[in-house]
């Protein structure tokens, strides 16, 4: 009897998540005139909203910018921040204690105080209006350096000095025997790198003013924002749904790896 | 686990390939970043020209540049449409702070000039020496006045204007038993109480009298208050001599007569994103808008639908044209320019006679030229525009902005006040207007 | 012997090259920003003039900006609301989950959801679910009979209503991380408890409640730093309005700092932006910890 109450209650907060899902994709394939309400059968379909979106902003280069620029900066931080991770773990120098206070010490600096010093920093570079000043701030992230090296600690001491006797460098060592030990944490880390600097909103619009470097969120933010869209919320809620659409996607395949990696993110702590 | 014993030759591998995947990306990144920058070579010279980034004026300014290299093999101007962003204003300042600016730049909105003209970044036009009969034969003397900054340079020349009219639902109006569109505010808010209504009875008001959007953004004013209170001044702005007076009797009447009309419930409290066009669909009977209006209703007006443009009304008891904000836009020369005489002789080009109709007909938008209507040369065009010639005869009586290095903060100012005293009805009219004046004193004094 | 120098010295070496990306990045993008962020807030800065030496001036004026203190007020409303909801629906659910039940990951990954998809989609599609006339939420409550709500331009109800968004968008985490601390309390105190007679009610508040604490504490710091950080919300659906009552901090410094370009002064207040962050955190810390008594 419980039981039953436990799966009503939770399907009903799924319809609770899920619903508006579903009534946002009906929405956009609704002629304007139609939306509004809560149901979801259309009376016809029309990719007229869509059409709308594709005809005012380039969101197909925006999506390639976002995808370059997360992927560049997951590919930085993968590599780099398990450089540091490797360092920290089993690299003995003098100073290496110090290095991880200051770590752990900037992950509770509040990037307010940062935001606008940063942002004078790029426009001095130059590097306003261009895919530097997204990139290079997030390449290194104090939060997957600390998971690397938390993982690379479980990592057998042994196994690193008998490569060393063979003459191993360190570099091979890292990367070509923690790296394939070290699968789930490189997975962890991608996704939340990559997720993250995917929905980054704030930096962009503070760096990027062009509309042909903006990031997906970035545009879709803008075009509501502004009056390109003329208030057809039909085309607002396309373009909201375009740029959720490679997310869900990828989420659908990868959905165990997104909550648990995104879970990990939480216990550090 | 099975160690394989390694090569120096991998690990020199790994370091190249990483170091190369870094470099790599930083190539990809310079060469996306790299901005195109006027440039001098030999006997030619190359002007850098930036205009607005609508289709519109992409197609006359490419127009114009074309024929003039035609007619200009030594001058050849590169034309740029100002990358299209979310404000163009940014991108201008990132292109002064970091150096990049054009030579001209034809999408200057008036109210920057100041800060530009204090940070030293315009060629002051009056130094050029045909400068006086260049001005005397395009502005009339109200626009002659306006173009100079508060140090009496002019930094820009006024290109064109969009006034703000009032459209209106010519169906209602009769309907509502008017026999002309409101003049006054008496007007107005009669025919508001006869306008807004229920009509599908379920209790929540579906038609209204007209509409201003409730966001707080600074330059949402210009399409309520400060038209009106141009309007209702008989052209004033907020800046007189020098000094902030904008509190004063009038503006406390514009405050008032909008708090009555969203107290009353004339006008809807709600965003009206939320579906489409208010006014085409007649969900709204009027509207404060400019000259893009007829472009857009024309394209997207329902069956039947008969509109209208008239001036916006005033309080009773005001005589002589109506005024209304103009909003300009302005040509500019940056001081970076390496050749700031061409770039002025382009300049004077862009706003000829011949590019003026050009512009007109290209775009639809009124060029700030004295005498438009009179001038036989635009006449045929006016014909063919009856639309376009109502905001013509308007544009004789318009107003700009002031100088002032922070006026969107000025503008910032006024919409906190209005919003909470016209829109949420929280304050008096004369306190909402003191305290916006207050403010924009305190703004103006921290420099 | 030698050989083992010759180890120590190529580790070392490694360990300052492996580490050296690290430092550059920390002494460019933080050291430097932090250390100029204190230059700026005693200038005036416009950008496009020079910088010109402002004293305390930045300070009078915080001290005097009534919208400062509004954008805090306006946060601390937020999380009064977004965190209680946030838990109480979060360890309700994970609870539900943590049963031995069917279909537990399909429940999961519905509930996730709304957390993997950008702030930028959530936002836009609430402002029209919130939406006055037409909106879905008061359609819904139209055809119950209810009385349609102002959510998005009512004083009262704007920062409220973003608060229920932000709680539907990133309770699916929550849910996730509970059940990872329901999960981890050892059944046999439950059983101990259950021979004991006690009802679920007392086992929930006497074993779960205190094994989770540190779970708790997570989900509160993280949703306070999440509210203080608050921008793309209240920057696409109400501008910070109605009447500024969605404000938000970070919101309060992008408009001084990209709309009027008033560099020191958005400094400043990200300065005391970042103090306040800082010591509700180190606040919440010390009261949360306190009460565990493990």
């Amino acid at each position: 009897m419980r039981r039953t109450l436990f799966y009503i209650i939770l399907i009903i907060w799924t319809v609770i998540f899920i619903y508006p899902f579903l009534w946002m994709l009906s929405a956009t394939l609704r002629p304007e005139a139609e939306i509004g309400g809560f149901g979801i059968v259309p009376s016809r379909i029309t990719l007229d909203s869509y059409v709308h979106v594709f005809q005012k902003i380039p969101i197909l280069r925006a999506f390639l910018n976002s995808l370059f620029v997360a992927s560049s900066v997951t590919a930085g931080v993968l590599v780099v921040g398990s450089m540091i991770g490797y360092a920290l773990a089993r690299l003995q120098f003098r100073g290496r204690s110090l290095v991880f206070t200051i770590l752990l010490f900037t992950m509770t600096l509040p990037f307010q105080i940062i935001l606008i010093p940063q942002y004078i920093l790029m426009v001095k570079f130059h590097w306003t209006e261009s895919y530097l000043a997204l990139i290079i701030p997030y390449f290194v992230n104090a939060f997957s350096i600390i998971l690397f090296r938390q993982h690379f600690l479980t990592i057998p001491q042994d196994l690193v000095d008998a490569a060393r006797v063979d003459g191993c460098s360190e570099f091979y060592i890292l990367f070509r025997i923690f790296w394939p030990l070290s699968v789930p944490t490189l997975i962890t880390v991608a996704i939340i790198t990559f997720m993250t600097s995917w929905n980054e909103v704030l930096w962009p619009l503070i760096v990027i003013h062009e509309r042909n470097l903006m990031t997906m969120p970035q545009l879709v933010a803008i075009f509501v924002v502004g009056g390109q869209a003329e208030s057809l919320m039909g085309v607002k809620l396309a373009a909201a749904m375009l740029l959720a659409l490679p997310v869900i996607i990828a989420y659908s395949v990868f959905q165990r790896y997104f909550i648990e990696s995104m879970a990990t993110s939480g216990l550090k702590e | 686990m099975h160690l394989t014993r390694p090569d120096k030759k991998s690990d020199i591998m790994y370091l190249l390939r990483s170091g190369t995947l870094h470099a790599v990306l930083l190539f990809v990144t310079l060469f996306f970043s790299c901005s195109d920058v006027g440039e001098t070579g030999g006997e030619r010279i190359t002007l850098t020209y930036w205009s607005a980034a609508n289709q519109y004026e992409i197609d006359l300014a490419a127009a114009i540049v074309d024929e003039w290299n035609g007619r200009h093999p030594e001058i050849e101007v590169k034309h740029q449409p100002i990358p299209e962003g979310s404000s163009s204003e940014e991108i201008v300042l990132a292109s002064v702070v970091g150096k990049t600016t054009p030579d001209v730049f034809s999408n200057m909105w008036p109210g920057d000039i100041e800060l530009y003209a204090q940070a030293d970044a315009l060629v002051p036009l009056d130094h050029f020496v045909d400068y006086d009969s260049f001005a005397a034969s395009r502005y009339s003397p109200g626009i002659l006045q306006e173009s100079l900054a508060n140090d009496g340079r002019c930094y820009h020349i006024l290109w064109k204007t969009n006034p703000i009219m009032m459209a209106y639902n010519k169906k209602w109006l009769s309907r509502a038993g008017f026999d002309h569109p409101p003049e006054t505010y008496e007007e107005f808010l009669n025919m508001g109480e006869t306008i807004t209504a229920d009509t599908d009875g379920d209790g929540y008001t579906d038609r209204w009298m007209g509409i201003t959007q409730i966001l707080v953004t600074w330059w949402q004013r210009f399409f309520d208050y400060y038209t009106l209170y141009i309007a209702a001044s008989g052209g004033k702005t907020l800046v007189e001599n020098g000094v902030i007076d904008f509190d004063n009797n009038t503006s406390v009447a514009v405050f008032r007569f909008l708090q009555t009309v969203f107290s009353r419930g004339y006008f809807p409290r709600e965003r009206m994103d939320a579906r489409s066009d208010a006014f085409l669909h007649s969900i709204v009977a009027t509207r404060f808008v400019g000259p893009w209006e007829v472009v857009h209703a024309e394209k997207f007006k329902p069956e039947g639908f008969e509109y209208d443009f008239a001036p916006v009304p005033r309080p009773e008891g005001c005589s002589g044209p109506v005024y209304t904000y103009g909003d300009y836009k302005s040509i500019v020369l940056f001081k970076n320019s390496r050749h700031p005489e061409e770039a002025w002789r382009f300049a004077k080009h862009l706003v000829s006679r011949a590019n003026d109709l050009k512009l007109l007909e290209m775009t639809n938008q009124l060029p700030l030229r004295k005498g438009l209507t009179q001038d036989t040369l635009f006449i045929p065009y006016f014909e063919r525009n009856p639309m376009m010639e109502r905001f013509a005869r308007q544009a004789q009586y318009c107003r700009g902005t002031d100088y002032s290095p922070v006026l969107k903060e000025i503008f910032d100012a006024i919409s906190q006040e209005f919003e909470a005293s016209v829109i949420y009805g929280l304050k008096p009219p004369e306190e909402a207007v003191r305290r916006a004046a207050e403010r924009a004193r305190l703004i103006s004094d921290q420099l | 012997m030698n050989k083992r120098i010759k180890k120590l010295t190529g580790e070392r070496t490694a360990g300052y090259l492996f580490v050296s990306p690290y430092f550059i990045h920390l002494l460019v993008f933080t050291a430097f920003p932090l250390l100029f962020s204190f230059v700026l807030i005693f200038h005036k800065w416009n950008i496009i003039s020079a910088m010109e030496w402002a004293g305390l001036a930045n300070f009078i004026q915080l001290a005097r900006d009534r919208l400062f203190f509004r954008s805090i007020g306006n946060t601390l409303i937020f999380l009064l609301i977004h965190i209680p909801l946030q838990i109480v629906i979060a360890l309700l659910l994970a609870e539900f989950l943590n049963q031995k039940i069917r279909f537990r990951g399909f429940f999961r990954a519905s509930y996730f959801m709304p957390v993997v998809v950008s702030g930028v989609v959530v936002t836009i599609l609430w402002q029209q679910l919130y939406g006055q006339d037409t909106g879905v939420i008061n359609s819904l409550l139209a055809r119950l009979g209810m009385v349609k709500l102002p959510w998005l331009t009512s004083i009262r109800l704007a920062m409220p209503s973003i608060a229920i968004m932000a709680t539907w968008k990133n309770v699916g985490l929550y849910i996730v991380l509970f059940l990872v601390g329901l999960q981890s309390v050892p059944k046999t105190l439950y059983e101990a408890a259950e021979v004991e007679g006690a009802s679920h009610w007392q086992q929930f508040r006497h074993i779960t409640l205190p094994m989770i604490n540190p779970t708790m504490i997570m989900v509160v710091i993280l949703s306070t730093i999440g509210g203080f950080s608050l921008f793309i919300e209240p920057y696409v659906m109400t501008g910070g309005g109605p009447v500024n009552s969605t404000l938000s901090a970070m919101l309060y410094v992008y408009k001084q700092a990209f709309s009027f370009y008033h560099m020191g002064y958005a400094a400043t207040l990200g300065f005391f932006y970042a103090l306040v962050v800082f010591s509700v955190v180190l606040i919440q810390k010390k009261v949360v910890e306190s009460e565990v008594p493990y």
